[in-house]
């Protein structure tokens, strides 16, 4: 099952600058391991050792945050990932 | 506190909106809006709120004008580069409406500070370019029951959310923690131009809607902006009950350190060096050779000066090079002023070398305690 992930932009670098990404997976967790695959160390940005997400770090599903991986994602789903920006 | 003619003249087409109106005009005119940073977004955040008669406007900063500013600080001209920032902005927002008083702060935000320069304010606006002290101004909002605007951006790309003490989601509630180095900052990045320009814009906005008391303020709702796809998003945010400052037991009951606030895992494990005594460590043989001086500076910068040996990675290329570094040295990783060689460390440790150092102060404490010949390109 393929959804759509919004990679934010201190991330992008991981994406050759894309803006959305195509991703696989049933869960948050599954969709977080398929962008691994495809940009190797993007993983680790969002999420620790443990599998938490960084404090820095949102994710949402649609409009919903996502606080458990487990959490289901369907083929039309959208996973927005929102990274702490600094700039001023 | 009633309006002059010319105030009435000035402020029209707000008089004329029945949802101001010269209640709402008076209501700017008594009010106090602190802005912290000016920069890309404090530059069009003060313009407008100037124009717009807020009475008292106060700038936080401690920065000069610099040339690379121009191209998105609206407040400067070319003439202003090399003035201190809070100076030549009040004298251009004095000079768009001479009707308003301007308070230069001329100072960081710090723990020790933050209260007293927040409090005779009713509105912060927060646009600085420090994740510290975006940490330090959000706690003493919250401490001090402030509403607080903040927004921030990068390359093409920001974020805008409001606080309002007592009613929904704080900066903290939205990011509990944020190291410095894991995001990135402008300098680094790049940033669009005229993307401050948006996202300042809102700032005023909702500065403006608080004050006059119209309209929904972006409460519980971070507002996200993408210029390439020009794409604004909604996303909602709600309060943390274990939030550290705003929650039901609060573990941050006064503003804290900022050294505290950066993520301690990661800055544990940097070793901070002077200029003095990496002017010792590399006169001594040994020690010498036991360092490797990795200079993340752009190209040009390194090629004004700098210290004998050392290598020009710069930062924006550092991650990506990280396993060109040998693991048999510790890396010194140095920049103008410390700032970007800090973030190098960051991203040092989060990419597996156990203990980076880095010049604290930069090139610019070089030169100041060791080598008053030595040039430091400007950043």
């Amino acid at each position: 099952m393929s959804c759509t992930v919004r990679i934010p932009s201190p991330l992008r670098s991981y994406t050759a600058g894309a803006v959305t990404v195509a991703a696989d997976g049933a869960t948050v967790a599954e969709v977080l391991a398929s962008l691994e695959r495809h940009y190797a160390g993007i993983r680790f940005r969002m999420v620790d050792e443990q599998s938490r997400i960084r404090p820095h770090i949102r994710l949402y599903v649609n409009m919903e945050e996502v606080k458990d991986l487990s959490r289901p994602v369907g083929s039309r789903d959208t996973v927005h990932v929102i990274c702490a920006l600094s700039g001023g | 506190m009633t309006l002059s003619a010319a105030e009435l003249s000035r402020y029209h087409r707000h008089i004329a909106l029945p949802e101001i109106g010269r209640d709402g005009q008076e209501r700017l005119k008594r009010a106090q809006v602190l802005v912290v940073g000016a920069g890309g977004l404090g530059s069009p955040a003060a313009l407008y709120l100037a124009a717009a008669g807020v009475g008292t406007l106060g700038l936080v900063d401690c920065d000069r004008v610099e040339l690379s500013n121009l191209q998105r600080q609206v407040l400067f001209d070319s003439a202003a580069v090399g003035q201190l920032k809070t100076e030549a902005a009040r004298e251009r927002l004095l000079a768009l409406n001479p009707e308003i008083t301007v308070v230069a702060h001329t100072l960081t935000l710090r723990a020790e500070n933050v209260l007293e320069t927040l409090r005779d304010y009713d509105v912060i606006l927060d646009g600085t370019d420090r994740l510290t002290t975006r940490y330090v101004v959000n706690d003493a909002c919250v401490l001090l029951r402030k509403p607080l605007v903040s927004a921030a951006i990068h390359r093409f790309e920001g974020h805008a959310m409001t606080y309002l003490p007592g009613r929904g989601p704080c900066y903290r509630c939205l990011f509990p923690a944020a190291e410095e180095g894991a995001v990135a900052n402008c300098a680094q990045a790049g940033v669009l131009g005229v993307l401050p320009g948006v996202l300042g814009a809102i700032q005023a906005t909702e500065a403006v809607k608080i004050l006059t008391g119209i309209g929904e303020p972006i409460v519980g709702r971070l507002l996200t902006y993408d210029a390439l796809e020009l794409r604004f998003l909604e996303l909602p945010v709600t309060r943390r009950a274990d939030c550290a400052v705003c929650g039901e037991h609060p573990t941050i009951t006064a503003p804290q350190e900022e050294e505290a606030l950066c993520d301690s895992v990661v800055h544990s494990q940097v070793r901070r060096i002077d200029a003095t005594a990496l002017r010792d460590l590399l006169a001594a043989e040994r020690a010498r050779a036991s360092l490797e001086l990795i200079d993340v500076r752009e190209p040009r910068e390194f090629d004004t000066a700098h210290l004998p040996g050392a290598r020009n990675i710069p930062l924006a290329d550092l991650e990506r090079r990280l396993r060109d570094l040998t693991r048999e040295r510790t890396p010194v990783f140095i920049c103008r002023s410390g700032r970007r060689s800090l973030v190098a460390c960051t991203l040092a440790v989060l990419g597996g070398i156990a203990a980076p150092a880095h010049l604290e102060g930069g090139l610019l404490a070089w030169a100041a305690q060791v080598d008053a010949g030595f040039e430091v390109a400007a950043g």
